[in-house]
């Protein structure tokens, strides 16, 4: 399965994190390397949104509610801005509206937390077939 | 004299004291032709049922049982003055502009001013016919009565300035009949009376008839003295004049045994009279026992260096003793509630050491176990051989303490209610507290386990996640513990509270609602706020009830960032102060006393219940809590409570 998305990509994929959430920027990336893929974490939307890692992302894990920029923001200035990253939201907070919302707004997944790896691992199969 | 004294009498012989002014020649009623009713009405000048709607002030136990400490001991030092003194304290303790007492005359047919306080003071004095004005229409109705303008019914009053913008009038008896009344007068719209104001009155009113017995008593017993007098004068001059006959007129000796003989009858009658004199000076003291007995205070006096003790009457009631036996500390001691001896032993201490006054408040706990409270006030001075003498009162309050104690359960349920009501709200916010680490456990086993099944197992990369598993359990465990915190308890518990520290764990429980809402928090916490006693739990549920009315003062802003600042600092005094002020949409100032009503409620979905339980929580710690607009956009709220150093 580790080689599953070398194979779609042809390359090692670049996941970015965006999470205000310490245990959870702690936390992902190692899981997300033992799928293999390579990562990169921001504590805000704003941090992703200046860095240099933005053009390289190839799928996007966002959590909805943060400080300043929330989620959504960033996905709609993601869109304002000509970037058709796949973005799986995650939130801490079970609300259908909101993951309705985030699917009428283009989102790939959507995952409450706690998720399980397997969880993740289909959403980002999803993600990157999309791409 | 027999039991049925006649009232007449006794305001004849009270208006030939010294001081008790006169109705004065030049300050005669108005007449009659001025007093035929006018247009306006009686019914619409009374505002007497405003009495019970009106905001009432907390009622001030202690400052009334100063006040009447001081009548007491005022009643004892200098009775001719009395009433003058009973018209300053009730201005005193109710804070009015003008107060005085009102007699009816001796013929039933006017009131007279024997005593006026205040701005009224000049018109002491004075008076108004008995049939057509005010004091005489409380005593017709028999009942407190509230009246605005009178003038403008008795517009005999127009020449009285400043005229009346309301006044305040309680009757007061003797022996069951109404003999004059009692008044307090605002003459501005600063000040409305309420149901303390009559609660007040109605408990000086029970002095006041009091002292007017004693009054009458002292004047009766002067009296009798004044005929004592008289007749040892004339005892005096018939042995004078005895002598002189046994000298010279031996041969009238049957004549002076004859007067000697109405000597001795003159002496019987003299006996008699002294007899009489003293049966007054108990009746006097039987009017002070019906007093004290009336209030539920009882007085007593102590001797430090002697330990001896005296006890009014009432006294023994309160402590449910014998008159036989001798007061000592320690049947005091056997009394007292054990869990409050050390009060005791405290307030015999400081008056052995100080001689300072003294006040405390402690139970009793009596031989059928039920449990009295007990509220003491005592004032040390040196007698003339410089010896320390405690004269003092205390105050059987058990009904008052009984009563706040409901009150306070019943504060408490609400306080509880409140609680469970914002555990709805919070719910939302609960979750994503716990949902966050829970998040990060599952993240990582997930990872540590897809390290030990690598081929060769990567073990420092498992031990390292398995290390981040039990933090984030920890973690979540924590949020558990403040959640139990926040809602579990329910009866209130006093500790040493540090404000900063409750702060933060409030902020920590709603910072993900607060930032749902982009609520951007600001925290200035002062390192040198002193501690606070009282229920963690409940000054936390204020604090929340805060934030969250901040943030929703804010959720229609949104040309302006939604900025929340909650600070904390010491208040003068050694008071601890926290506010919280929003940029939200403020309140409106003219509903600024609704603000803190029950179920009062600007929100489409709030209870209205936050700001009330939140000001009676406060309170209840002798603090006080208030919300000011702010010069920009939004509001404050803050409370300032005492630090536990002076709790």
């Amino acid at each position: 399965m580790d080689s599953l998305q070398e194979n779609l990509a042809g390359e090692y994929p670049l996941v970015a994190v965006v999470d205000d959430d310490e245990s959870v920027r702690e936390s992902l990336p190692d899981l997300l390397r033992e799928f293999g893929f390579a990562t990169h974490c921001f504590s805000s939307a704003e941090e992703f949104l200046t860095s240099d890692s933005l053009v390289q992302t190839g799928c996007l894990i966002l959590d909805i509610a943060m400080p300043g920029m929330t989620g959504f923001d960033l996905q709609r200035e993601l869109k304002l801005r000509g970037h058709s990253i796949p973005i799986i939201f995650i939130s801490a907070h079970k609300d259908e509206v909101v993951r309705r919302r985030a699917f009428q707004q283009g989102a790939v997944e959507f995952l409450f937390k706690p998720f399980s790896d397997t969880a993740l691992l289909q959403a980002l199969n999803t993600a990157l077939r999309v791409r | 004299m027999d039991g049925q004294l006649d009232t007449r009498l006794r305001v004849n012989t009270l208006r030939g004291g010294e001081k008790v002014a006169e109705p004065a020649e030049s300050k005669k009623d108005v007449p009659l032709e001025s007093s035929i009713p006018g247009t306006v009405p009686l019914e619409s000048l009374l505002l007497t049922e405003e009495l019970c709607r009106r905001p009432s002030r907390p009622p001030q136990y202690e400052k009334e049982n100063r006040a009447l400490v001081a009548l007491a001991s005022a009643l004892a030092d200098s009775p001719r003055t009395i009433l003058q003194t009973l018209a300053e304290t009730i201005l005193e303790v109710t804070q009015s502009d003008s107060s005085g007492v009102s007699l009816l005359t001796p013929d039933g047919k006017r009131f007279y001013w024997p005593a006026l306080a205040g701005r009224w003071t000049p018109h002491i004095g004075g008076g108004t016919p008995r049939d057509f004005g005010p004091c005489g229409d409380v005593l017709d109705r028999n009942m407190a009565l509230l009246m605005r303008h009178w003038e403008w019914r008795y517009t005999y009053f127009s020449p009285i300035s400043p005229p009346v913008e309301e006044g305040l009038l309680l009757p007061f008896y003797v022996e069951g009949k109404a003999v004059g009344t009692i008044w307090v007068v605002m003459h501005e719209t600063h000040r409305k009376f309420d149901a303390e104001d009559k609660r007040l009155l109605t408990g000086l009113g029970k002095f006041a008839s009091t002292a007017y017995q004693t009054l009458a008593s002292i004047d009766e017993l002067r009296l009798q003295i004044s005929e004592r007098e008289k007749a040892e004068v004339a005892v005096r001059e018939l042995a004078n004049g005895l002598e002189t006959q046994v000298r010279v007129r031996t041969q009238e000796l049957e004549r002076s045994t004859r007067d000697l003989l109405d000597t001795n009858k003159e002496l019987g009658r003299e006996i008699a009279e002294r007899k009489r004199a003293e049966q007054e000076l108990r009746r006097s003291e039987a009017f002070l026992t019906e007093g004290q007995r009336l209030s539920r205070v009882g007085s007593f006096s102590w001797r430090v260096e002697t330990g001896e003790i005296t006890w009014s009457e009432e006294l023994y009631r309160i402590f449910e003793l014998n008159r036989d036996g001798r007061v000592t500390l320690e049947l005091i001691g056997s009394r007292v509630h054990p869990e409050d001896i050390p009060l005791l032993n405290d307030m015999i201490a400081r008056a052995r050491g100080t001689g300072s006054d003294f006040e405390y408040e402690h139970r009793l706990l009596m031989p059928n176990h039920s449990v009295k409270y007990l509220h003491l006030v005592g004032h040390g001075r040196r007698d003339r051989h410089g010896q320390l003498v405690y004269i003092g009162a205390a105050q059987d309050v058990t009904e008052h303490r009984l009563s706040e104690e409901t009150l306070g359960k019943a504060r408490a349920e609400l306080a509880h209610m409140a609680r469970i009501t914002s555990l709805g709200a919070l719910t939302a916010s609960i979750a994503h507290e716990v949902n966050q680490p829970l998040s990060g456990i599952v993240t990582n086993a997930s990872t540590c386990l897809r390290m030990l099944t690598l081929d060769p197992p990567n073990v420092d990369g498992a031990r390292e996640t398995a290390r981040r598993t039990i933090r984030d359990g920890n973690r979540a465990s924590d949020v558990i513990t403040r959640l139990r915190a926040l809602f579990s308890k329910k009866h209130t518990v006093a500790e040493q509270v540090d404000l900063n520290d409750a702060t933060r764990e409030v902020i920590a429980l709603s910072l993900s609602e607060l930032q749902r809402n982009r609520v951007i928090l600001r925290c200035e916490l002062a390192d040198d706020l002193p501690l606070v006693t009282g229920d963690r739990v409940q000054l936390q549920q204020v604090i929340l009830n805060f934030l969250r009315n901040g943030s929703d003062a804010m959720n229609s802003v949104h040309d302006r960032p939604r900025e929340l600042l909650i600070r904390t600092e010491q208040d003068k005094g050694d008071r601890a102060l926290l506010s919280v002020k929003d940029a939200g949409i403020g309140f409106d100032p003219q509903s600024m006393d609704k603000l803190f009503q029950a179920f009062y409620t600007t929100k489409n979905d709030g209870m209205g219940i936050g700001l009330s339980v939140s000001r009676s929580i406060i309170e209840q710690h002798g603090g006080r809590l208030w919300a000011t607009l702010n010069d920009g956009p939004g509001a404050t709220f803050a409370f300032s409570v005492p630090g536990a150093a002076n709790t």
